[in-house]
């Protein structure tokens, strides 16, 4: 299932990445696109805004299958506060913008990447391709939430993989 | 067959799962009776943006449904009558789907019968459902400036002016008598008599499919937004100007059509679907999806009816081809 997630988590960084280069955030003082996934970090109350944090929040399994189909929850969520020299006026159409970025970073042509293993990758490793697919549905648009000045969202995607023999 | 790991790098084989269908068309001959075959071993692995010639994207289509209608029967001998085999008494198949979009074969397609196209009527014509009588067409130009081909129309700068930027255009021949099947490249209609059609010059434009829209105008030639389905028009054909479709409950002319649907499996796996003969079953029908209050969007609803080929590996009498192509490094 690590797989699965991670495999998504890199394809929906890329992409998001590739639409707005300039949405970038500051983790560990390392510059880095504004996608995040929160258990793969310091636990913090801090929120980072302007960018996109996941969250794996649900997991259900079909064992019918000769290979057990694994579904889970991925949980985007995304905050703006508008900019300073527009006192904040703009935070719904950053919100609007952010909203946009992922509806074309999760409609666009393949819905479906091949599962990759991070779990050896690194400098000069390359991860390796697995023998299945990482697919997922349409994303589901919760409603915006205003606290004082930020705008917020949480969006829901359902995201599936094939649990391959000897995977974990 | 084996459904568990069956080597080193195989997969275990697992249900497609896909989220829609992409439909493509192509066309009968009528006059043959000879449709358009798809040979999946040859081209089952197309780009579904970019189909193999002369098939043309019809787009997603929705709520795809096929019904086996065959009738299979016990044979019975004996007293008391016990099986001893069975027999097929009926073989029928049918399809219905929503397109998603309202093109115009889309349009022609889901409306069951003729379908014409409302050619821009002459001023003070009496009205008519389908349209009245039409302004004159307009020549392609030959001999001067570029050949017309399938995505530009040399009219010239004069009969140019007449068009705009996202006009519709029917390009076909005159009607001079022609009975039987008229349209080019794809049957749109049958004419028993002239006199039937009022030996209207723009008849055959008024139903053909192939149309298209004006994109840009640069030097007396329109270019069209994509190529029409006929190609390079040939000689004798003329361009008229129309506003859109209009199809009817009643007329006596079955669309008939090639049709393939392709399932992409999320795996890399594809599921076609081919019926080389499907006849409309219904009539023009509409399927409204609610949106909020009081909106409505709405889908143009088909029904269609196969019809028989003959599969000439083995000369059996068949209505349509089911292939399924695994995905790279599956058991099967």
């Amino acid at each position: 299932m690590q797989n699965a997630k991670d495999t998504f988590y890199v394809t929906l960084q890329s992409r998001l990445a590739a639409l707005n280069p300039a949405r970038t955030i500051v983790v560990r003082g390392v510059v880095r696109p504004g996608t995040l996934v929160e258990e793969n970090e310091l636990p913090s109350a801090w929120v980072p805004v302007n960018a996109f944090r996941l969250q794996w929040t649900g997991l259900h399994v079909n064992s019918g299958g000769p290979l057990p189909m694994v579904s889970m929850e991925c949980s985007i969520q995304y905050a703006t506060d508008g900019t300073s020299g527009n006192g904040g006026m703009d935070r719904g159409r950053l919100l609007a913008a952010m909203d946009a970025e992922l509806v074309s970073a999760l409609s666009a042509e393949p819905h479906t990447v091949p599962k990759m293993n991070y779990s050896a990758a690194g400098d000069g490793v390359a991860p390796a391709a697995m023998g299945t697919n990482v697919f997922w549905a349409d994303p589901v648009f919760g409603a915006a939430t205003a606290a004082e000045d930020r705008l917020a969202r949480t969006t829901t995607v359902q995201v599936y993989a094939y649990q391959e023999a000897g995977e974990l | 067959m084996s459904t568990t790991t069956t080597g080193a790098g195989v997969v275990a084989s697992v249900a497609p799962v896909t989220r829609r269908v992409r439909a493509y068309f192509a066309p009968v001959n009528r006059s043959t009776g000879v449709p358009t075959l798809f040979d999946a071993a040859q081209l089952g692995r197309f780009e579904l943006h970019a189909p193999p010639a002369p098939w043309i994207d019809l787009g997603w289509a929705s709520r795809f449904v096929r019904k086996c209608g065959t009738k299979v029967d016990a044979l019975r001998a004996g007293s008391p009558a016990m099986t001893v085999g069975q027999v097929r008494t009926e073989v029928e198949a049918t399809v219905s789907l929503e397109f998603e979009i309202w093109g115009k074969l889309q349009v022609a397609l889901a409306s069951g019968s003729q379908q014409t196209n409302l050619l821009t009527t002459a001023a003070g014509t009496t009205p008519n459902g389908s349209g009245g009588l039409a302004t004159a067409p307009v020549p392609l130009l030959t001999g001067t400036g570029p050949a017309s081909t399938a995505t530009s129309l040399n009219v010239g700068a004069t009969a140019a002016a007449g068009f705009s930027i996202g006009s519709l255009v029917a390009v076909d021949v005159d009607y001079t008598g022609q009975l039987g099947y008229i349209g080019a490249s794809v049957s749109s209609a049958y004419v028993l008599s002239a006199s039937a059609v009022g030996g209207d010059v723009n008849y055959v434009r008024r139903v053909t499919l192939n149309v298209g829209v004006v994109a840009a105008i640069s030097a007396g030639v329109l270019q069209l937004a994509s190529a029409l389905p006929a190609g390079a028009p040939t000689t004798g054909m003329q361009v008229s100007h129309m506003i859109g479709f209009c199809d009817r409950e009643g007329a006596s002319f079955f669309q008939e059509w090639s049709a393939l649907f392709v399932m992409p499996g999320e795996q890399g796996d594809r599921v076609l679907v081919h019926y080389p003969r499907l006849q409309a079953m219904q009539g023009s029908t509409e399927v409204e999806d609610a949106l909020a209050a009081p909106l409505q969007r709405v889908r143009l609803a088909g029904a269609f009816r196969a019809l028989p080929v003959k599969d000439t590996n083995d000369g059996e009498t068949v209505l349509c081809f089911r292939s399924y192509l695994p995905a790279v490094l599956r058991g099967i």
